[in-house]
């Protein structure tokens, strides 16, 4: 029998290609699964250049050009930082600088974070969180206690001489030096800022506290939550889960009655679907992001008590 | 026509089809996407939480069935928040002023309200004297109606029309069985603490309607429900040994359950209503017996140089669950209804507790029992093999529990300790709604009735 091997060849090239096709693209459907959400914070204009603004300004005096490098310093916590707080204790010079930030750090503290927001999210953005929560008393504090540091290996480095002098004078009295030392490690305990960061993080995943997601999912998610009261269900893993299909307009609002998937078998399923649906109805329009729309126009919502 | 043109249109042919297979499968590829891209969005974990439900006052037929409607009205409020599962709205807040309940109701108005479920009604009475109670249950986001039923009854029956309604709205709104048109028998204690005086006494479970089944002379325990009848079986300390009781409700008849030879007590129906199982004490130990009511034959169940008592049958009367020191202190056991080997169920590792008043859930998922350990007394339930064990409610005194008969809600009696005396609470099987039952004074020993209807 003659066969031509190119034919054979173009034919089992073609299955493997196309077999391999049909497995690697055949994947599972799209799943949305919450995301930890990223907090983010959108500045006007004005207020850039209100920053802006305040920065200029800030640069007349000493303190305010601080806080830039302040902000960049964050990462660097080292227990080296602790050794080097040393010096300033010591000297007398630094004590005027002070009061002077202790004054305008309230102004300035809305102000440094924002342009590091644009710049740098990932970390920058903490600090505007603080301040909606809780904690908001704390960063204050620690924006003080950050400041006073740093304002600290700058006079070292500007002022080297009058230091100098200084020490050695106070070399004489040592139990000072170690009083002052003895001070120094607490407040550098309390502006440990990034360890609330982590917390407030936590409290985003768990709790219904986050308005800022990362995706639409989370968005549609936060927002039909809101309306979804879910029926009880008693104690027994019932594992109810109730899918809808549900087109959605440009406005956020439904362009007909959501489509329940499959029919609900027991009274208890009917009950959790029917409030689902209630759910969805009620919390329309939905605010979400237009850019998007091709995604979120036609999609399935899928409340479920299965826990990922 | 020649091999090699045979098999060059073979191959040809051969060819074609892979072909066409490999085309229809580039059509598969490029539908494939269009098919996957609605995309699931998973609402997980929501939070539980009791349903907004809008009840105005029932509208009265005539003028003179206003008081009625709004007494029907307040009975399904009242009956709805005591679940836990629902949150009535204050009747301020309502926007619209149902006058008809056969037009479709203003859903924007209730929709502003947040109200989820919207219940409307209306009481007529009628020519020949007796009342009319209609009522609809509206899904308010989506404008349907839910549930929609009439009742005709004698005026004097209003709280039961609000009973039965408040059960086809949780019915309806949560899946599961009501319980409101049911009664509790308890043991209704007066009087100084040294003195008390304990009578039998009934009452609606919203705790109205109470009617005393006895006067108070002799001392009265554990009473019981049948769950066919218009029947109690109780102990009672009379003349000589305490015995087992049955009290006809309707008539007030009453009689002695079996002739034995000593102290009978902790008596329970079958689920058919047909036997009362009970502990009978011969000397210092006691074994179960159940009698049959019609043949008044009895019949010896466990035999154990131990103390075995607070018998409780499986809803469908095959098992049993009771109370028994054979191992040392008392631990729950499950046989079957027969007799036989019986299998201890109840361990606690941590206090090293001990495990009395067993009683089997009429949906038959949990057993409810008393838990004595750590200095407290708790209550709690347990699947029938032992797992799952969860307390309810703990405290200085908590005892006796009993089954709504939709397995969802347990009674039992609390004792607060010093000069005070118990009451009566509810509290979910979840634990999470525990409320106090209204009864004129203190009160023990409560035992839920079947549902009525």
């Amino acid at each position: 029998m003659k066969v031509d091997k190119t034919l054979v060849a173009s034919v089992i090239l073609h299955v493997v290609v196309i077999g391999w096709g049909l497995v690697s693209f055949s994947s599972r459907v799209f799943e949305s699964n919450p995301e930890e959400s990223l907090p983010v914070d959108i500045i006007s204009s004005d207020q850039l250049a209100h920053v802006m603004a305040g920065m200029k300004t800030g640069k007349k005096e000493n303190p305010k050009p601080m806080a830039e490098k302040v902000a960049e310093a964050k990462p660097v916590e080292d227990a080296v930082g602790k050794i080097t707080e040393k010096a300033p204790v010591v000297t007398d010079t630094a004590p005027p600088p002070q009061p002077k930030p202790v004054e305008k750090p309230v102004e300035n503290k809305p102000e440094p974070p924002k342009p590091v927001a644009e710049a740098k999210p990932k970390e920058e953005p903490k600090p505007v969180e603080k301040k909606p929560e809780p904690p908001q008393v704390d960063p204050i504090a620690e924006a003080l206690k950050k400041e006073e540091k740093k304002p600290k290996p700058p006079v070292q480095a500007a002022t080297p001489p009058q230091p100098q002098q200084k020490p050695k004078e106070r070399t004489f009295d040592q139990s000072k030096i170690a009083a002052l030392l003895d001070k120094r490690d607490p407040s550098r305990q309390a502006t440990t800022g990034e360890t609330l960061n982590s917390n407030a993080a936590l409290g985003l995943a768990k709790g219904r506290a986050a308005d800022n997601s990362a995706t639409w999912g989370s968005l549609f998610k936060a927002q039909v939550e809101r309306c979804w009261k879910k029926p009880y269900g008693g104690i027994e893993s019932q594992n109810p889960e109730a899918a809808f299909t549900i087109r959605l307009k440009r406005d956020g609002t439904l362009e007909g009655m959501p489509v329940p998937e499959g029919t609900p078998a027991t009274p208890y399923l009917r009950v959790y679907q029917e409030s689902a649906l209630r759910a969805i109805i009620e919390c329309q329009p939905y605010n979400l992001p237009a850019a998007y729309f091709d995604e979120w126009r036609y999609f399935t919502p899928v409340f479920t008590e299965r826990k990922i | 026509m020649t091999d090699t043109d045979l098999s060059r249109q073979s191959s040809l042919r051969l060819s074609r089809r892979h072909l066409l297979s490999g085309m229809a499968s580039l059509g598969m590829l490029a539908g494939a996407p269009q098919a996957l891209a609605q995309k699931r969005v998973q609402i997980p974990e929501g939070e539980f939480v009791p349903l907004p439900i809008a009840l105005p006052n029932f509208v009265a037929g005539t003028p003179s069935d206003g008081e009625v409607s709004i007494g029907v009205t307040q009975v399904i409020t009242n009956n709805l928040k005591r679940s836990g599962l629902f949150a009535p709205i204050d009747q301020a807040a309502y926007i619209e002023k149902i006058v008809n309940i056969d037009a479709l109701p203003q859903f924007q108005n209730w929709r502003t309200i947040s109200a989820q479920a919207l219940l409307t009604g209306r009481m007529t009475r009628q020519a020949d004297g007796r009342i009319e109670a209609r009522f609809r249950l509206w899904d308010v986001a989506t404008g349907q109606q839910l549930a929609g039923q009439q009742y005709v009854t004698q005026p004097e029956n209003w709280r039961r029309i609000g009973h039965i309604i408040s059960d086809q709205v949780y019915e309806r709104l949560t899946g599961e069985k009501g319980y409101f048109d049911t009664r509790v028998v308890f043991v209704d204690e007066t009087g100084a603490k040294e003195r008390r005086v304990k009578r039998l006494a009934l009452m609606d479970q919203d705790g109205a309607n109470v009617r005393y089944l006895t006067r108070g002379n002799d001392l009265v325990l554990t009473p019981r429900f049948s769950p066919s009848t218009q029947e109690i079986t109780y102990m009672e300390f009379g003349q000589g040994d305490p015995r087992v009781y049955l009290l006809n409700i309707e008539t007030g008849q009453r009689e002695i359950v079996g002739n034995f030879p000593g102290m009978t007590f902790s008596p329970r129906f079958s689920p058919d209503g047909q036997r009362v199982i009970m502990s009978l004490q011969q000397g210092g130990n006691s074994n179960l017996f159940v009698m049959d009511l019609r043949s008044k034959s009895t019949t010896r169940l466990t035999d154990t140089p131990a103390i075995d008592t607070a018998p409780s049958y499986s809803p469908d009367g095959s098992r049993i669950c009771f109370e028994s020191d054979r191992g040392g202190k008392p631990q729950i056991y499950v046989m079957p209804a027969t007799g036989g080997p019986a299998q201890r169920i109840s361990f606690d590792q941590t206090t090293n507790g001990t495990y009395s008043t067993p009683v089997w859930s009429p949906r038959g998922d949990y057993i409810a029992f008393t838990k004595q350990g750590g200095g407290q007394f708790s209550i709690g339930i347990m699947k029938p093999d032992g797992s799952g064990e969860r307390i309810l409610t703990s405290g200085f005194h908590n005892e006796g529990p009993t089954f709504a008969p939709n397995g969802r809600v347990v009674m039992f009696f609390r004792d607060p300790g010093g000069n005070s005396g118990p009451s009566l609470y509810t509290v979910d099987i979840s634990g999470r709604f525990e409320q106090r039952v209204p009864t004129p004074g203190f009160a023990s020993d409560p035992a839920w009735s079947p549902l009525l209807s």
